[in-house]
């Protein structure tokens, strides 16, 4: 994604760097010089390991295109990327899906390979193995095995550097509620913006296999401010009257505008949302901006938001044409039936405009709804009779189809990198 | 088959037959004796086309002898062989006591014709990879490496002694292959009585149904059926054993029974123990702590242990004027398996563990009536299969073993203290009729009935309530009605049996999809299926030693309880699924050349639809749901060969081309001719042993072998078709592709020996597994055992 370092400062050259080519300004991530790489990946199958296909483009894809050639990588945990400057990386291992941090490297020749792997000593939790990028240096993810400490990493090296307690923070409320049964801290949102950490607080109502999810104890959603300077707890902000921040795969469920604001999921009170929202918090602030929101509630009823992407003031989105139903293929339609359209909303106005040229899709799950790479906004496509199954661009409301892919299975994500010839 | 034996001395004493009460229909019995009276095991005795070998107790038996005359034939190492004639009518049922005398005068080798019962079942009509364990029971191997050395059969196995067993033939695995004892299913069992715990001298041998099943297996399978046949028990009988192995193994049994002098009654008992640490090393990646990076290392396994125990007893009323046998048996088993990872060798568990238990009384009664043409086999059985699953560790483990303890419940993700007790009520009726003596007709109908509910303190509640999701009770009923005509042609040249299946079933329970919604009687559920099913097999026996063999079916695999109910916990119900249906067909050959050398070569095609695969809807939850078609065709070759005196080779391969059809998706065409993912395509076996009599003292017996088994690469997931391996059959190279989801080729060369004592009663085995320390895979790369020692000593009266 484009965003995270575009509006941080601190990275505005590294990705000025990674869209002119070969520059001696060094930014995050090693192969800076070089030729650039397009790499897509695609889910073979929707099962819980995620297998499926990543292969290494030398120009951005059209027409048709196949992931699975001889040149493409099989792996696991293919939902989706969650890339940081000219680092491929992901939450699940290729190699089993366990949950952690990877980092995939591409050689010139377009073969991909496991670089670096950063385990979660929890590879149970959900969650686990949320993360968010300060810079080449520093970072900081989540690990179940500690659900009140955030665990802090060295990016380059790809190694766990230590963690912060935050005990504290998370005990601010509820601490002798007896049925709150979990709490944790950064297990589902991560983000970095203007030298603060946001993490979310989670106070669950249940202690088992789903624990942090569809289950707050709270009707607001709870978000502590750490300063990255000197890893210290400031406060805790909240988004009321929703929740279901985010969720744990590789869509993040936020984006940064242009301008540096920050846009965040809820998904609302359970899978099949109610008072799902998109929040703000704006570039120079630390609280929650409370005079702006969208709430889906005010779109459709029963729907969810469930992915967004920011840029020039406007938010890019998918928005269920119907009400969720619950249930697998054929009886449900959160995943496999296209009922999620694509919309512009002016952040400003709130005025939706339905994109036009391209079909409803299903639901983009871990992989990102809208990305930008080479200055184009694509949109991922995906239908259910899989006629549609790649990237199309858009031009103000309109999309156009760029690449179709025939083979490999569901889209899940696109990233360009630069790797050393 | 022809079977060549050294005779020394061979004189005939007595020929007594004994006219006694209609048995079953055609059955000849008796026993074997030496000139003392004595019990005279593995003696051949051959009654007109069919044969046997005594049991250790002299006893033997052959069923389905036509009405006439027949030519009789007994031969053992050491004596003389008999020859006679003997005339049976429909109304008899004979009873035969042979003694057989030793000369000590050394004559000619000579060749016996004969089939043991094992050899019988080889050559069925409908065609089945045999196991002979009784063959082998002093080998001190166990039942999962005999079978993998089998053509066509792969036992999937994710650990060491007593892992759970997953057997795939032809491609076909999990609930789409069936279990029986003795003709009986045996799902009531749960994991008490299966090929990873039985030890080998419990059994006769092991029937391995490739697609068409006879219709005395009552059963929906689709891709094949495993018949557990016991050890058969005449007069009296006594076998011990004990076996001592790496990884602390240990397994003891004894096997008695006797028979009244009259005959009319009969009791027994087996009873067996296992105990293994499987405490092997294996690749795994182990976190460092500081950095959480993964340095792979050869690991110890710490909490991998099985232990089970198993009792058997039954009294038997026999040769009655109202019942051939009436026999009441009482079986129970409790299990113990520790769990030291999940599905992925990803995280080490030090606590987690599973339990089971039932106790099963069973009914059987036998009965043949109007002179013997018609014959009744009637099972009952009820019990109650307790299942447990504790995961409630306050902490988690390290691969190093070490403990670190946190305030959330349970290493896996499913933290459970869980009791689940499945009531379950298993009816067969089999009923036989000769019409003339070349037509006979069976009946076959198997009801079973199940009723689930639980309980589990740390499983899911329904939203808002307290209520125990575990604690909603499912029904299950099933019935099976199978037909079949079989009728002998030219001469018996000519065996054909036609089959029709009628399938049904019912099932109730809770539609409760989302754990997060409230239940209402709307979300009740009770469907119901019929299906058809039928089955056509042929034989012609082209000449003594050659025959040819086809079989074409249609038919249908029910939804199991699982699949219909979910577990209640990841995986929710879906009471819209359809039954799997299957066209299969086979053809196979079989010759044996000059009595020394045996060929067999079979092919098969299979074109299965809506198959039923765990799908995930909404995460974390999942749901059996009918997925894909497959189709393909595949072929076995096996030869056994004795190519000196003392010296016989086996081998054999199978290869099989499953191919995903159907698929109508624009994003998966490309899967379409694809092969069926993470199902091995190629595998073999190669095995040598040597047989020599009088090694170190007069009367012993030394018998030495050595067995390798190769499996070719296969892939975790869907790879397309034209990145798959090159060469003859796809047996070159690596696919085009560059994956982490190969499992690599594997080979696996195990040796040993048994070494019967002068006076026969005491037997030695001891085998080395895996004696090249190969690393082994099965299910998503879990590893196997390495190296292994193993040390056997049997008794047998």
């Amino acid at each position: 994604m484009k965003s995270l370092t575009l509006k941080t400062g601190l990275l505005a050259v590294a990705m000025a760097t990674l869209f002119t080519g070969c520059s001696d300004d060094d930014t995050p991530g090693p192969g800076n010089h070089g030729t650039d790489k397009y790499v897509l990946i695609t889910m073979s199958e929707n099962n819980l390991n995620k297998p499926g296909f990543a292969t290494a483009f030398d120009a951005l894809p059209t027409g048709s295109i196949v992931n699975n050639s001889s040149q493409s990588k099989q792996g696991m945990g293919f939902g989706g990327w969650r890339p940081y400057g000219n680092w491929l990386l992901k939450m699940f291992s290729m190699e089993s899906n366990a949950l952690g941090i990877e980092r995939l490297k591409v050689d010139a020749d377009r073969t991909i390979s496991s670089d670096k792997f950063i385990a979660t000593a929890d590879n149970k939790t959900n969650g686990s193995g949320n993360f968010a990028i300060v810079n080449e240096t520093s970072g900081y993810y989540w690990d179940g095995a500690k659900p009140l400490a955030i665990q802090t990493f060295n990016p380059t090296a790809m190694s766990r550097t230590g963690e912060i307690d935050l005990t504290a923070a998370v005990n601010e409320r509820g601490e002798n509620e007896a049925d709150i049964k979990f709490r944790s801290i950064g297990q589902k949102f991560l983000a970095v913006k203007g030298g603060k950490l946001y993490a979310n607080i989670t106070y669950a109502k249940t202690d088992g296999p789903q624990k942090g999810f569809w289950d707050d104890f709270y009707e607001d959603v709870y978000i502590a401010v750490i300063d990255i300077a000197t890893n210290k707890y400031e406060k805790t902000i909240k988004i009321e009257d929703t929740g279901s921040i985010a969720y744990i795969n590789d869509n993040h469920m936020y984006d940064f505008d242009t301008n540096g604001d920050l846009y965040i999921v809820t998904q609302g009170r359970s899978a099949l949302g109610g008072k799902s929202k998109i929040s703000r918090i704006k570039a120079n602030e630390t609280d929650v901006d409370k005079t702006w929101g969208l709430n889906m509630d005010d779109i459709q009823t029963g729907g969810k938001f469930v992915s967004v992407f920011a840029k020039d003031g406007k938010i890019i989105t998918v928005i269920p044409n119907t009400a969720l139903i619950p249930g697998g293929e054929g009886v449900g339609n959160i995943n496999f039936e296209d009922i999620w359209e694509f919309y512009s909303i002016d952040i400003a106005s709130k005025a939706r405009t339905k994109i036009s040229g391209i079909p409803a899709v299903t639901n983009p799950g871990a992989a990102f709804c809208a990305i930008e790479i080479d200055g184009k906004v694509l949109l991922r496509v995906n239908t259910k009779d899989g006629s549609k199954n790649g990237y199309y661009q858009l031009n103000g409301t309109q999309a156009t189809e760029l690449f179709n892919v025939t083979a490999g299975g569901s889209v899940s994500g696109l990233y360009k990198i630069t790797v050393e010839n | 088959m022809y079977m060549k034996y050294r005779l020394y001395s061979i004189i005939f004493l007595v020929f007594n037959i004994v006219f006694a009460q209609a048995q079953s229909v055609g059955g000849i019995h008796g026993s074997i004796y030496t000139e003392k009276g004595q019990p005279l095991a593995d003696a051949t005795v051959r009654i007109g086309s069919q044969s046997t070998s005594s049991l250790s107790n002299g006893a033997f038996s052959i069923n389905n002898i036509p009405a006439g005359k027949h030519a009789i034939q007994v031969s053992a190492i050491g004596y003389q062989t008999f020859q006679d004639s003997i005339l049976k009518t429909a109304q008899d049922d004979l009873k035969l006591e042979i003694r057989l005398l030793a000369n000590g005068q050394r004559i000619q080798e000579v060749s016996v014709t004969g089939k043991s019962e094992t050899q019988q079942v080889r050559e069925q009509t409908i065609r089945a990879v045999v196991v002979d364990t009784r063959a082998v029971s002093t080998q001190a191997t166990t039942l999962t490496d005999l079978m993998n050395r089998s053509t066509g059969v792969r036992i999937r196995q994710n650990g060491g002694l007593g892992s759970r067993p997953e057997i795939s033939i032809n491609g076909f695995q999990g609930k789409a292959i069936k279990y029986f004892k003795d003709g009986i299913p045996i799902d009531y069992m749960g994991d008490g009585y299966n090929i990873a715990s039985l030890p080998l001298e419990v059994l006769e041998r092991i029937e391995v149904y490739k697609g068409v099943l006879p219709v005395s297996l009552g059963a929906d399978a689709l891709g094949g059926a495993v018949n557990l046949v016991p050890a058969k028990r005449r007069g009296a009988q006594l076998n011990a054993f004990y076996e001592i192995g790496s990884f602390n193994t240990h397994r003891i049994g004894v096997v008695a029974s006797r028979e009244s002098n009259d005959q009319k009654w009969a009791y027994g008992t087996e009873l067996f123990f296992n105990h293994a640490d499987n405490d092997y090393k294996a690749l795994v990646g182990v976190r460092d702590p500081n950095t959480a990076n993964l340095e792979y290392k050869r690991m110890r396994m710490f909490h991998n242990g099985f232990e089970n125990f198993y009792g058997e007893a039954f009294v038997a009323l026999q040769n009655r004027s109202w019942a051939d046998e009436l026999r009441l048996s009482v079986a129970g088993f409790a299990l113990e398996r520790e769990q030291q990872h999940p599905a992925l060798m990803t995280d080490a568990y030090g606590a987690a563990m599973g339990k089971q238990q039932t106790v099963v009384p069973s009914l059987r009664y036998k009965k043949s009536f109007l002179d013997g043409k018609l014959s009744v086999d009637q099972f009952a059985s009820y019990n109650n299969l307790k299942t447990r699953r504790i995961d409630t560790l306050m902490g988690r483990y390290d691969w190093y073993g070490e403990f670190t303890p946190n305030s959330t419940r349970g290493e896996s993700r499913l933290p459970s203290l869980s009791r689940v007790n499945e009531n379950q009520l298993i009816l067969r009726t089999n009923i036989g009729y000769q019409i003339n003596p070349t037509t006979k007709l069976d009946f076959n109908y198997v009801f079973t009935d199940a009723q689930r509910d639980g309980e589990d303190p740390y499983g899911p509640r329904l939203d808002g309530t307290d209520i125990d999701v575990l604690s909603l009770q499912s029904t299950y009923q099933k019935q099976v009605f199978g037909v079949s005509l079989d009728k002998y042609w030219l001469e018996e040249k000519l065996h054909n049996q036609l089959m029709g299946k009628y399938y049904r079933y019912n099932a109730s329970g809770i539609q409760n999809t989302w754990f997060s919604t409230n239940i209402t009687e709307a979300d009740k559920r009770n469907v119901s299926g019929n299906y058809w099913g039928i089955a056509e097999a042929l034989r012609y026996r082209i000449t003594p030693q050659a025959f040819v063999r086809g079989s074409l079916e249609y038919t249908y695999r029910l939804p199991e309880r699982e699949e219909l109910f979910g577990n209640n916990i990841f995986v929710v119900p879906n009471f819209e699924l359809e039954a799997e249906k299957s066209l299969n067909a086979s053809l196979g050959y079989q010759q044996t050349f000059a009595g020394s050398l045996t060929v067999e070569a079979n092919t098969f095609y299979r074109n299965t639809k809506g198959l039923i695969l765990l799908v995930p809807i909404q995460a974390p939850n999942a749901q059996y749901q009918n997925q894909e078609n497959v189709r393909g065709f595949g072929f076995d070759l096996d030869i056994n060969y004795r190519f000196a005196k003392h010296y016989r080779a086996m081998a054999n391969a199978t290869w099989q081309n499953l191919r995903l059809h159907g698929i109508t998706n624009a994003q998966d065409l490309w899967k379409n001719d694809a092969r069926l993912r993470n199902t091995p395509y190629f595998f073999a076996n190669a095995g040598i042993q040597s047989d020599y009599n009088n090694v170190f003292s007069t009367n012993d017996n030394l018998k030495a072998f050595v067995n390798y088994n190769f499996m070719r690469e296969f892939y975790l997931e869907t790879i397309p078709k034209e990145l798959e391996p090159g060469g003859f059959l796809g047996l070159s190279g690596q696919a085009n592709i560059n994956s982490n989801l190969r499992i690599p080729n594997q080979h696996l060369l195990n040796a040993g020996f048994t070494y019967k004592l002068p006076t026969g009663h005491i037997h030695l085995g001891a085998e080395v597994r895996n004696l090249l320390d190969k690393d082994l895979y099965d299910y998503y790369r879990v590893q196997r055992p390495g190296r292994s020692f193993h040390l056997k000593l049997s008794y047998q009266l």
